[in-house]
């Protein structure tokens, strides 16, 4: 009996892969493409079900053990049809569109969500989610866990700035050597330095590569630098040397130089990107005291 | 143009070679399928009317859908690219020369640059056209700038090969500081399609984009070899060529508009997929010796084969992830280039 049910639902989706997905129905094997999106996944409970992820789904951990697909916009139609998928979980992102053709036309249902770092899109994102793994409160629990963690967080920048003058902030795509990107206008860069209380003082759009004097001419009081290896005083030493023209800022010279991980910054808002902001906001208002766990918490 | 006896077992060595890749493109892929599906599958796809069952009905919708667009596409690419540097080489008289020379490849990849970074300026077209805005642009790329090319080598109605192959380098390097302009415009997602692109990959193969390419391919595969004697004649020398009665100025214009066609529909089809034209046509060189009525189709069978084999180590290397061709041909060619430098020496 139950057996012929699952049987069913699978033609179900198999045949009617736009329908809404009954529960009895509910696609089982998921390949992850977009980093964002396979965090929510595991957020959600639904880490059991995936069976392959792609190459920037690195959090947590134990995403990495999975299959890597590849790239998300290089996606190859028979590798990910060898990993017997119900269900192809992407953003705008995944491509190119004629495999995903090719996936479709083999019965996998793709499921396009965006990647765009808005609270309603990461609000339809979880609602579909929820939908997808059969657990539509959870879902709902943590959009409003999210948006209430964003919320406290205003409130303590808001507070925090009754005090403090917001700081001048540029953050960096560091990699070691070449001259570091920095983050512009129209990035997610901006999006949480704004978010965080700080200013972004870089005026072009996307990352850009600046020369020194442009640099040491904006004079951050906060550099922010997206960089993983940055952990520890020797790493920032080294970046200072091999970057003389960030070791003549204010930034510098204060020793406001904050770390965050890159992977914050693609495929729109993740789970983590709440803590991101505490961590950089403590960094940008050093007299409050810091938003802890327990903050967090309260609504 | 018949094969003498010496070079006869090459080339029915090359045929079996270039069915039994074929076979394993087909067969071979990151979803295992046993044999049996496999064939019986192959035959169903033939017309033949044999009992089906879900696992073969899986076989038959990987084959149709996936492997045969996928080899089919490969098959083109390898021999058009081979078969053009073989054009190239004779016209050049240079071994050295590959495709690229006559600008068609940058031209190419300053086209797909042009369809990648702007693509979104493009956004008022069609619903059904922007799927092949990438590879229309790629392909109009490598003929213009190849017909530039032409137009600069061209002087008192004839072409001078020395002066069409410095002015391909010069717009070579014009379009690649274009591309790196486009490059430095270009943001952290673009940036990746594009160098993806560069690399090349049989990845995503449709019927429809197929077509094109296999009508240009068939086209250069019947053409050229109606030219061979004129590329052994000029072999010799150009006013040796002319003297023995070729039409030479006509050839070299064939030569030329081959190249831009088969290389721009192969580019544009799979991107750039390097060395398969440079080395190719040296290897058979040395197997069937300079007579390019051998020389052409050896090089036809054994282009094909190449990039299949090549394919097949992309497809299975990192499954399910995928490898991008041009780094499995660059990888194999390069180092045999060497060999090839080296073992001339002695």
């Amino acid at each position: 009996m139950r057996l012929a049910n699952i049987l069913g639902g699978l033609a179900a989706v198999l045949l009617f892969p736009n329908l809404v997905l009954a529960s009895e129905s509910l696609p089982q094997r998921w390949v992850s493409s977009g980093g964002a999106l396979s965090e929510w996944v595991v957020v959600l409970g639904g880490e059991r079900k995936l069976v392959g992820v792609d190459t920037t789904s690195r959090h947590p951990v134990s995403l990495t053990q999975l299959p890597s697909v590849g790239y998300q916009r290089q996606l190859a139609a028979e590798g990910i049809l060898a990993l017997r998928p119900d269900l192809l979980l992407g953003s705008e992102e995944m491509g190119p569109p004629p495999v995903l053709e090719q996936l479709a036309a083999a019965g996998v249902h793709i499921e396009r969500l965006t990647a765009r770092a808005e609270l309603h899109s990461l609000q339809a994102n979880l609602q579909r989610l929820g939908q997808l793994l059969g657990d539509e409160a959870g879902a709902q629990r943590a959009f409003a866990d999210y948006q209430a963690r964003l919320q406290t967080q205003q409130q303590w920048v808001e507070q925090a700035q009754r005090s403090q003058e917001a700081p001048g902030v540029l953050l960096l795509l560091g990699h070691a050597g070449g001259s570091p990107l920095v983050g512009g206008v129209d990035t997610a860069a901006d999006w949480l330095i704004n978010r965080a209380g700080g200013r972004n003082l870089a005026s072009h759009s996307g990352y850009k590569a600046l020369s020194s004097e442009a640099l040491l001419a904006l004079d951050p009081q906060v550099v922010v630098v997206a960089d993983r290896a940055l952990e520890g005083d020797a790493a920032r030493r080294a970046l200072l040397q091999q970057n003389p023209a960030l070791a003549g800022t204010r930034a510098a010279r204060e020793g406001r130089l904050l770390a965050l991980d890159p992977t914050l910054l693609v495929g729109g808002l993740g789970p983590r990107v709440p803590d991101g902001l505490a961590m950089l906001a403590a960094g940008f208002y050093p007299a409050s005291q810091p938003l802890t766990a327990e903050a967090k918490r309260e609504p | 143009m018949i094969p003498t006896l010496s070079t006869r077992p090459l080339f029915i060595a090359l045929g079996l070679l270039l069915m039994l890749v074929l076979w394993l493109s087909l067969a071979l892929g990151p979803v295992n399928l046993p044999l049996g599906d496999t064939l019986r599958a192959a035959l169903r796809l033939l017309g033949l009317p044999l009992a089906t069952d879900d696992a073969v009905q899986q076989a038959e919708l990987i084959l149709a859908q996936i492997r045969m667009p996928r080899t089919l596409l490969g098959l083109a690419v390898g021999t058009v690219l081979a078969l053009c540097g073989v054009a190239m080489q004779g016209l050049f008289r240079n071994p050295l020369a590959d495709p690229g020379l006559v600008g068609v490849s940058s031209g190419a990849a300053l086209g797909a640059a042009v369809a990648i970074v702007g693509g979104a300026a493009f956004g008022g077209l069609p619903e059904a056209f922007a799927p092949y805005l990438l590879s229309l642009c790629a392909f109009a790329g490598g003929l213009l700038v190849t017909a530039l090319v032409y137009r600069l080598g061209r002087r008192d109605g004839q072409i001078h090969v020395a002066t069409m192959l410095l002015a391909g380098i010069a717009l070579t390097a014009l379009a690649g500081a274009a591309i790196g302009l486009f490059t430095y415009l270009a943001d952290d997602a673009t940036l990746r399609t594009l160098t993806f692109w560069n690399l090349g990959s049989l990845n995503g193969a449709s019927y429809a984009r197929l077509w094109p390419l296999l009508l240009a391919t068939l086209a250069v595969a019947l053409w050229l070899p109606r030219r061979a004697r004129a590329l052994n004649a000029l072999l010799l020398g150009e006013s040796e060529a002319r003297h023995l009665g070729f039409d030479i100025e006509r050839v070299k214009r064939e030569l030329v508009f081959c190249t831009a066609l088969g290389v721009g529909a192969a580019v544009a089809a799979a991107g750039l997929i390097g060395f398969i034209g440079l080395v190719v046509p040296h290897l058979m060189r040395l197997l069937v010796g300079p007579d390019h009525r051998l020389l052409l189709p050896a090089s036809a069978l054994a282009g094909a084969s190449l990039l299949l084999l090549a394919d097949l180590v992309a497809r299975l290397a990192l499954a399910p992830a995928e490898l991008p061709i041009g780094i499995v041909t660059a990888l194999i060619g390069a180092p045999f280039f060497l060999y090839l430098l080296l073992r001339g020496r002695h």
